[in-house]
C-alpha cells in the first residue's frame, strides 16, 4: 500500500518535474518486478543474473533481502552440535574458579569476533591480571597493550625470518658462484678475523676498567612503588638499554643501581629480563646500599627534569644521579623531592637553552638521559649530546643557544663564568690537576644553595 | 554613584561577606565590589578595565543599559564558578583570536578509496562489483557496513549486503552481524533485532558487552523485557554492567509495572559503587507519578544528589517537579526560577542556605589541607619540612588575615606593566581599606630583576604581611591554608582555580567541602586599571545544592543546551513549595 502511495506520487511528481522521471521510472519498474516475480526463488549462480534484465534482478533483491537469515539458520544445527561437545568437555569440579577466567576467555575471543584488538593467544598469568581488572575500558586497554606487543613480536619475527632466508639465499648463490668460477677473488686476507667475541671481550674490559677508575652513574632504584605494571617493565627496558650503550661506548660509566632491593619487583624483573648469568657477569655495581653511603654529598648531583638549577657543563668528577623511573602519568617532583630530603645539589639539562621546544614533557627516558650523559662525557658539545632528545619533542635547534637565556640573571652567570672559568673551578675541590677540566659551573648550584639557607631567617630578620 | 541599581547593591554586599556586618569599618572594601558588572565575560572585562574615569559617566549608563538587557536572561554577575562561563570565555577568546574556521569540521577528503554508501538495497552482483572496484576489498563489508551506521542509511540497504555476504560465503561473521544490529537498534527495527537475537544466540555462545547492551536497550521496552533480566546476569558475569545497563532494564521493568523489581536492580546498581544515570532517575520519578508506593525512596534519590552534589538536568527537574505535584496528600507547585543576590528565592522569598562552613567543618577542611594537600604522602614533594615549621610558625605569630593574596598569580593577571608593580597597586588598595593582607609568593620575587622591583617589593612587605617560599616549592598550598586558618572572614585573591589542589582531598566529602569553601571565599579579579579601584568578581552568599526545609524543596538544575563544567554550578532552580503559602509572581524578574 505504501509502496502504491508512494508510486502514484512519484508519477504526480514526474508530471510536475520531468526531470525526475528516470528516477520514478526506476521505482515504477521495481514495483512492477515485484508485484510479477513473487515467490520466485533466489538464484544463486551470478552467471545467470549478470545476463537477466534490470528489472529482473531488483526482484529478485527485493525479494531475497532476509536470505542471508535462512542462510544463517540453515548452518545453525551444527554449530549447535559443536557447541553442544564444547559444553561436554567442561569438566564440573572445579568449575566455580574455573567460571570466572572461562568467561574472561569467552569475553576475549567475543571481542576478538567484534572486531575489538586484542590478541590471538593469552597466557594463563594474563588471563588472571584481565579477571582481576574490574572495569570495561580498563580491561580494554589491558588487551589492546598485550594485542600490539604481541603484533611487534609478531613482527620482528617475520622479519628475522625473512633476514635469514635473504642470508641462507646469498650464501646459496655464494657457493654455487664459487663451484662455477674461479674468477672471484679468495677470501683470504693478511688481517685477522675479528670476531663478535672478541669485541664483547673488549667492551667488557673497558667496562671492568670503568669500574675501577671510571666517573660513576648512579641509578637510583628506589622508585619500585612509584611505577604500575607496564612502566616498571619499560623502566627495566630502558635501563637495560642503558646498560647497553654505557658497555658499547669509548668511555663508559662505572653504573651503580643503588636501593636495588633483592627480591624486590625492580631485582625480579632485572632477573628476568637479564637472566641470572649475564645478570651475575653483569659489570655493574648493584647495591642496596643509598648512594649517599657510597659517595661524599658535595659530589653528587641529581639529575632532574623539576630542578630549577640548568646543567651547563658536564663534570666528569662529579657522581650524577639519575632516577630510575617511567613516569607515564606525569609525578611532578617526586625526584626532586627525594633531592630535596637529602639536600642534594640538583640540575636539569639545560634542554630550553638549546631547542626550540614544542610539545611534550621534559623528563627524558633513561637511555636518552645515558646517551646525553655519554656523549659529553666524551667530550662532545651539548649540540651533540642533545641530538638524543626526541626529534617529536622539538624543533630544532637554535642558531645561537649561548645567546639565548631565560633570564637575564642566568645569562649574567653563565656569560661570567665562560669570561673565567676559574670562578667555577675555585669552588671545587675534587678537580683533579691533571686532568683537562672541562668548565665547570657549579657557582650557580652553591649560589642558590647559599640562598636557600639565607632565606630560611628572612623573617626573623624583620 | 546614582546608579539605577545601588539600593540593590547595599543589600547585597551585607550578604556577600559577613564581614560587613560584623566590622562596619569595612564596608569600603566592599564597595569595590562593583555589584554593576554582570557579565563576566573578557568583552566587557576588557572594556572596562581600558575607561578613563572622564568616561565613567557615560560607561555607567552604558552599564546600567546592558544590565536592563541581561536582566531577562541572566540577572546576576557571573563568577568564574557560574554555569557557562567557562565555554563562554573560550568561544570569545576563540573569536578574538580570528581562529573561528578552526571548528568547522574539515571536510575528510578520504578519496575514492571509500565506496560510497549506496542509496538503494543493490543486487549481489552490483555488491560483488563495488567489493571488486573498491581499493581496499579486505574487510569491504564491515567498513560498509561500519558507514551505513555513520550514515543511518536504510535498513534495506544492509540487508541486502548481508544477504550478498551470505550468499558468497555461506555464513555471516559477528563483526558484521554487530554492526548490523546496531543499525538496526539506532533505527528502531524491533523486529529485526529479534531475529537476530535468535540467530546470533545460536551462533555464538555468549555475546559481547556491545552486543549485550544493544540488546538490553531493545528488549527492555518491548514485551520481551524479562529476558533483559537474563541478558543483564549473562552480563555481569564478565564485567561490571555499566550505569546505562542497569538504567535500561529499571526503565522497562517500571515500563511494564514492575516497580518492585526496578527498585531491586536500582540497589544493586547502588550497591555496586556506580552513579545512576539521569534517565534511571527519570524513569523512577516519572513512573511514581501515577503509583505512590516509593515516595520515600524518591526523596533518598533526592538526598542522594545533595549528598554527591549532583544537580539534575532539565527533563529530569521536570520529571521532578511534576511529580512532587502528582502527591495527593500535599499540594505542591513547581516553578523554575533563579536565586535573588542576597540568597532568596525569587520565587517564594525563602532563604536558602548559607555558603558560610560551620566551625566544625572549618577546622575539618583546614586540617584535611594540611594533612593532604600540603603534607601528602611525602612532605618534600610540596615543599620541606623546616619550610612547614617556618610556615606554622609565621601563622601562629601574626593577627588573622583579612585577605591573602596568591601574589605571583595577581601579578600575572594584567598583562601590562612590570609584575611587582601591579602586586603592589593591589595591595596598596586592600590595604587603604583598612585590611590585614597576607602575599604568598616565592622567593624569587625578592631578588631584584626586571619583572620584579626590589623598591616595590618593600613596599609590598611595608602595606602587608609577606610569606615567601623556596623557589621549588610550592606557594598554592600554603595560601589555601592560611585562608582557611584565619576564620571564615578571610578571602583569598586569586584566579587559579586551585583544581590541583581539590583533587589531593582525599575523600569526596571533603571535596565538596572544599570547593564550598572556596566558592564563598575565593575573589578573582574582575578588573583593574592604574589608579582605579579594583573590583572583584560577586561571591554568592548561598550554597548551590539541593535542599530542603520540610515545606519547600529548592533544587538547583541544568538547563537544557547549556553545558557546564566541573568547577561550575548551575544558575538556574526548581522552586518546590506545599499550596497555601502565599506565592508571588513564578517569573524570574
Amino acid at each position: 500500500m505504501r509502496l502504491l502511495k508512494q508510486m502514484f506520487m512519484n508519477v504526480l511528481w514526474s508530471h510536475r518535474f520531468p526531470q525526475a522521471t528516470v528516477r520514478a521510472g526506476r521505482r515504477w519498474s521495481c514495483f512492477l518486478s515485484l508485484t510479477a516475480g513473487a515467490g520466485r526463488t533466489f538464484y544463486a549462480n551470478a552467471g545467470l543474473r549478470k545476463e537477466s534484465s534490470q528489472a529482473h534482478d531488483l526482484a529478485a533483491k527485493k525479494l531475497d533481502l532476509d536470505v542471508w537469515k535462512s542462510v544463517m539458520r540453515s548452518s545453525q544445527p551444527q554449530e549447535d552440535k559443536e557447541e553442544d561437545d564444547d559444553s561436554n568437555d567442561i569438566d564440573d569440579d572445579e568449575e566455580e574458579e574455573c567460571s570466572t577466567l572461562e568467561s574472561s576467555r569467552e569475553l576475549v575471543e567475543m571481542w576478538r569476533l567484534a572486531g575489538k584488538l586484542v590478541p590471538e593467544q593469552i597466557s594463563e598469568e594474563d588471563l588472571q591480571a584481565l579477571t582481576a581488572l574490574s572495569t570495561k575500558s580498563s580491561k580494554k586497554k589491558f588487551l589492546k597493550r598485550l594485542a600490539l606487543k604481541e603484533h611487534h613480536k609478531k613482527v620482528d619475527k617475520e622479519k628475522k625470518e625473512r633476514k635469514r632466508a635473504q642470508k641462507e639465499a646469498e650464501r646459496q648463490r655464494n657457493a654455487e658462484g664459487e663451484e662455477e668460477g674461479a674468477d672471484r677473488p679468495l677470501r683470504n686476507t693478511f688481517l685477522m678475523h675479528f670476531w663478535t667475541r672478541s669485541m664483547d671481550a673488549l667492551h667488557n674490559w673497558r667496562a671492568a676498567q670503568s669500574m675501577c677508575f671510571g666517573q660513576p652513574l648512579v641509578f637510583d632504584m628506589s622508585y619500585e612503588q612509584n611505577m604500575s605494571k607496564p612502566e616498571m617493565t619499560s623502566a627495566v627496558s630502558q635501563l637495560l638499554e642503558s646498560e647497553g650503550w654505557n658497555r658499547r661506548s669509548a668511555d663508559p660509566f662505572h653504573l651503580h643501581f643503588c636501593n636495588l632491593k633483592p627480591d624486590g619487583i625492580y631485582h625480579q624483573e632485572l632477573l628476568k629480563r637479564y637472566g641470572r648469568d649475564t645478570w651475575d657477569r653483569l659489570l655493574i655495581t648493584t647495591t642496596e646500599q643509598h648512594y649517599m653511603d657510597l659517595f661524599p654529598k658535595n659530589q653528587v648531583v641529581y639529575l632532574t627534569a623539576d630542578s630549577r638549577n640548568v646543567l651547563r657543563t658536564f663534570d666528569h668528577d662529579k657522581v650524577y644521579i639519575v632516577g630510575a623511573m617511567v613516569d607515564k602519568s606525569i609525578q611532578t617532583g617526586l625526584s626532586l623531592a627525594n633531592a630535596k630530603r637529602l639536600q642534594l645539589v640538583t640540575a636539569r639539562l639545560p634542554l630550553d637553552n638549546f631547542l626550540h621546544w614544542d610539545m611534550g614533557s621534559k623528563n627524558l627516558t633513561l637511555d636518552q638521559m645515558m646517551r646525553i650523559l655519554l656523549t659529553l662525557k666524551e667530550g662532545g658539545n651539548w649540540e651533540q649530546a642533545l641530538e638524543f632528545v626526541p626529534k617529536r619533542k622539538h624543533d630544532g635547534f637554535f642558531k645561537a643557544p649561548q645567546l639565548r637565556k631565560q633570564t637575564a640573571r642566568t645569562a649574567r652567570i653563565s656569560e661570567r663564568s665562560e669570561a673565567n672559568p676559574r670562578t667555577g673551578t675555585g669552588h671545587n675541590n675534587w678537580v683533579s690537576q691533571s686532568r683537562v677540566i672541562t668548565v665547570l659551573n657549579t657557582s650557580r648550584i652553591k649560589v642558590s644553595d647559599v640562598k636557600t639557607k639565607r632565606k630560611k631567617n628572612w623573617w626573623d630578620e624583620e | 554613584m546614582s546608579s539605577l541599581l545601588f539600593p540593590f547593591v547595599k543589600v547585597n554586599l551585607k550578604q556577600i561577606s559577613p564581614l560587613s556586618v560584623l566590622r562596619p569599618w569595612r564596608s569600603i572594601f566592599l564597595k569595590s565590589l562593583h555589584p554593576y558588572l554582570k557579565s563576566a565575560e573578557l568583552a566587557n572585562l576588557r572594556l572596562e578595565s581600558t575607561k578613563e574615569g572622564s568616561r565613567y559617566a557615560a560607561h555607567k549608563k552604558k552599564a546600567a543599559q546592558k544590565d536592563s538587557r541581561r536582566n531577562e536572561r541572566q540577572p546576576f554577575s557571573r563568577s568564574v564558578f557560574a554555569a557557562g562561563t567557562a565555554s563562554r570565555t573560550a568561544e570569545f577568546m576563540r573569536r578574538k583570536s580570528g581562529e573561528d574556521m578552526v571548528d568547522q569540521p574539515v571536510a575528510t577528503s578520504k578519496g575514492p578509496s571509500h565506496a560510497e554508501v549506496p542509496d538503494c538495497p543493490l543486487t549481489v552482483t552490483e555488491w560483488a562489483s563495488l567489493k571488486q572496484n573498491s581499493l581496499r576489498p579486505h574487510q569491504f563489508e564491515v567498513q560498509m557496513m561500519k558507514r551505513m551506521v555513520a550514515a543511518r542509511s536504510s535498513i534495506d540497504i544492509a540487508k541486502s549486503l548481508l544477504t550478498y555476504v551470505a550468499v558468497e560465503t555461506g555464513t555471516l561473521n559477528y563483526e558484521l552481524l554487530l554492526k548490523y544490529l546496531t543499525l538496526c537498534v539506532h533505527g528502531n527495527y524491533y523486529s529485526e533485532v529479534f531475529d537476530l537475537y535468535e540467530i546470533m544466540k545460536s551462533h555464538f555462545k555468549t555475546l559481547d558487552p556491545g552486543a549485550y547492551s544493544l540488546f538490553i536497550k531493545v528488549f527492555s521496552t518491548t514485551d520481551r523485557w524479562r529476558e533483559s533480566f537474563t541478558m543483564l546476569e549473562s552480563l555481569s558475569k564478565t564485567m561490571t554492567p555499566s550505569p546505562r545497563n542497569y538504567g535500561d532494564v529499571i526503565a522497562g521493568a517500571l515500563q511494564h509495572g514492575d516497580s518492585t523489581t526496578a527498585w531491586a536492580l536500582y540497589d544493586r546498581l547502588l550497591e555496586q559503587g556506580l552513579s545512576p544515570n539521569q534517565d534511571t532517575w527519570q524513569a523512577l520519578f516519572k513512573s511514581s507519578c501515577s503509583e505512590h508506593s516509593h515516595n520515600e525512596r524518591l526523596r533518598d534519590i533526592l538526598l542522594f544528589m545533595r549528598d554527591n552534589q549532583l544537580y539534575p538536568g532539565e527533563p529530569l527537574a521536570q520529571c521532578i517537579s511534576s511529580w512532587f505535584e502528582s502527591l495527593p496528600a500535599d499540594n505542591w507547585t513547581g516553578s523554575w526560577t533563579t536565586a535573588g543576590p542576597s540568597g532568596t528565592c525569587q520565587c517564594c522569598g525563602a532563604a536558602l542556605e548559607s555558603i558560610r562552613l560551620s566551625e566544625e567543618e572549618y577546622g575539618l577542611l583546614k586540617d584535611r589541607v594540611m594533612r593532604d594537600v600540603i603534607m601528602g604522602r611525602d612532605v618534600f614533594t610540596k615543599t620541606t619540612p623546616q619550610e612547614l615549621d617556618r610556615f606554622r610558625k609565621f601563622v601562629e605569630s601574626v593577627p588573622a588575615f583579612d585577605v591573602v593574596l596568591d601574589g605571583l598569580n595577581v601579578a600575572n593577571t594584567f598583562g601590562k606593566g612590570k609584575q611587582s608593580e601591579t602586586l603592589l597597586a593591589v595591595a596598596t588598595e586592600l590595604e587603604k581599606q583598612g585590611l590585614n593582607i597576607l602575599v604568598l609568593g616565592r622567593s624569587h620575587m625578592r631578588r631584584h630583576s626586571h619583572s620584579w622591583d626590589r623598591d616595590h617589593m618593600t613596599r609590598v612587605q611595608q602595606v602587608a604581611h609577606c610569606f615567601f617560599t623556596d623557589d621549588i616549592s610550592e606557594d598554592d598550598p600554603f595560601l589555601l591554608y592560611a585562608a582557611l586558618h584565619s576564620g571564615n572572614h578571610c578571602m583569598f585573591v586569586s584566579r587559579d582555580l586551585m583544581r590541583d589542589h581539590k583533587a589531593c582531598l582525599a575523600d569526596g566529602t571533603t571535596r565538596c567541602l572544599f570547593f564550598k569553601w572556596q566558592r564563598g571565599h575565593q575573589l578573582v579579579v574582575h578588573g583593574y586599571a592604574p589608579g582605579r579601584r579594583i573590583r572583584f568578581q560577586r561571591i554568592q552568599s548561598y550554597d548551590t545544592i539541593l535542599q530542603t526545609d520540610g515545606a519547600s524543596w529548592h533544587i538547583p538544575y541544568d538547563p537544557q543546551g547549556q553545558d557546564r563544567c566541573s568547577y561550575e554550578v548551575p544558575t538556574t532552580w526548581l522552586c518546590l513549595r506545599r499550596a497555601g503559602r502565599p506565592t508571588r509572581p513564578t517569573e524570574a524578574s
